[in-house]
């Protein structure tokens, strides 16, 4: 077995392989070109700190480093039904956590799916310990409103105005919370078009929820409270926004689990469709493998 | 006339195993691979059943069934998931999108025809 750049494969290449690695998975996700390139660009994926794990030409599983200023994350992670218990994952880890080393990052973040044992074992025995659960929510565009009666329970919305992309990018890093690789500013920059809408509401609340829109859907959805009870106006807030994009599905990634704010995503539709567990590795006690170790 | 079954679905194997099972009852099997197309079939063709995969390449099943609840043409076509996910996750996100039912995969040859039997009225399958 030999670990080769993933800059040596094309996309389709790689787009088919980790579709081939996700056939039996619990949850999924069909990989193409055009969503792997996104992918790439939005959360600053390094083909050349990425590999495959090959054997005579053949493809036996894929994973991907994303890095940012002292930061390190691995993602797509995943071996084909072919290439299992032969320690396929772990070299490939291996890989990923040398360059993880050589750019610098004191720590490596990743997430796995709740559910996924064999991935969860694995990068427990790599050293990664468990930071907090994720919630995957989403909202169908048929939600209905809360019955009357129960209005009284949401802040009323005094003031709503929104931003456009870069005043949204401003917002996104005042914030005070640590957020997930995936609603770091980086990604939500990288994603474009992301716009917030700001609310006050009638007993002071103040909050933002940035958003990107499509024809179908609204994602990036990033919430925070600044003034205020934060589940309330987190609903409040939220209620706003699909007011104004009351056709659209709805999808809103990583939620902390332990988040404040989540009781208001359940008021204004939103359920939990499953959840991830973001895990962190001290990269001060990683020894590096080298080729060697293969 | 042969009942008209869309399948939305980008696995080609799994396709063809529903064309083979559905076929052999004597069901017309239409399909798309991803959402796009698939909606656009389900607009264009008017069938009587169609079957949706959770996990499609451009937009997930449950976005699809969203926009096809908003199709008047649509309306008292049956929305069926047909999907590999955990049957709990899978159950509970049917209900909060309005699936009208949701049969997981690996599919049962034996049980299938009568499962789209049923969600077509529960009359008899049609004879193959």
């Amino acid at each position: 077995m030999e670990l080769i750049p993933a800059t040596e494969f094309t996309l389709q290449e790689l787009a088919d392989a980790y579709n081939e690695t996700r056939i039996d998975y619990i949850i999924p996700m069909p990989m193409t070109v055009e969503r792997l390139q996104s992918y790439i660009e939005v959360y600053d994926v390094d083909l050349g700190s990425s590999c495959a794990a090959a054997d005579r030409g053949q493809i036996l599983g894929i994973g991907m480093l994303g890095l940012r200023a002292r930061r390190a994350w691995v993602t797509r992670l995943g071996v084909l039904p072919s290439g299992r218990r032969q320690g396929v994952g772990r070299a490939i880890m291996g890989f990923l956590l040398d360059a993880a080393c050589r750019h610098g990052a004191p720590v490596t973040w990743l997430e796995v799916i709740q559910g996924n044992t064999p991935a969860h074992e694995l990068f427990n025995s790599l050293g990664f310990v468990e930071t907090r659960r994720l919630i995957v929510a989403r909202r169908p565009p048929a939600f209905k409103e809360i019955a009357p009666g129960e209005e009284a329970e949401r802040p009323r919305v005094r003031h709503v105005r929104t931003l456009d992309h870069e005043a949204t990018m401003a917002l996104l890093a005042s914030r005070q919370d640590k957020p997930n690789w995936l609603n770091q500013t980086e990604s939500l920059r990288n994603a474009s078009d992301v716009s917030a809408l700001v609310i006050e509401t009638e007993d002071g609340g103040r909050g933002w929820v940035t958003y990107k829109t499509s024809l179908l859907r609204l994602t990036r959805i990033v919430a925070d409270v600044t003034e205020g009870d934060p589940a309330a106006v987190a609903a409040a807030l939220l209620q706003t926004l699909h007011e104004f994009y009351s056709t659209q599905d709805a999808i809103a990634e990583n939620i902390p689990a332990d988040d404040p704010k989540w009781p208001g995503f359940l008021q204004a539709g939103y359920f939990e469709a499953f959840r991830r567990i973001e895990m962190v590795k001290d990269m001060a006690a990683w020894e590096p493998y080298g080729t060697d170790a293969l | 006339m042969a009942r008209k079954v869309l399948l939305i679905e980008d696995n080609t194997e799994s396709f063809i195993l529903v064309n083979r099972v559905l076929s052999a009852r004597g069901y017309e099997v239409l399909h798309a691979p991803d959402g796009e197309r698939g909606i656009q079939l389900a607009v264009e063709a008017g069938p009587d059943l169609i079957l949706i995969d959770i996990g499609l390449p451009d937009i997930d099943g449950n976005t699809v069934v969203a926009l096809l609840r908003q199709i008047g043409e649509l309306e008292g076509v049956p929305l069926v998931a047909i999907t590999a996910w955990p049957p709990d996750i899978a159950q509970d996100i049917c209900d909060r999108y309005g699936f009208d039912g949701l049969i997981t995969k690996p599919i049962s040859v034996r049980d299938f025809p009568q499962q789209i039997a049923s969600f077509l009225g529960g009359g008899p399958e049609p004879a193959g």
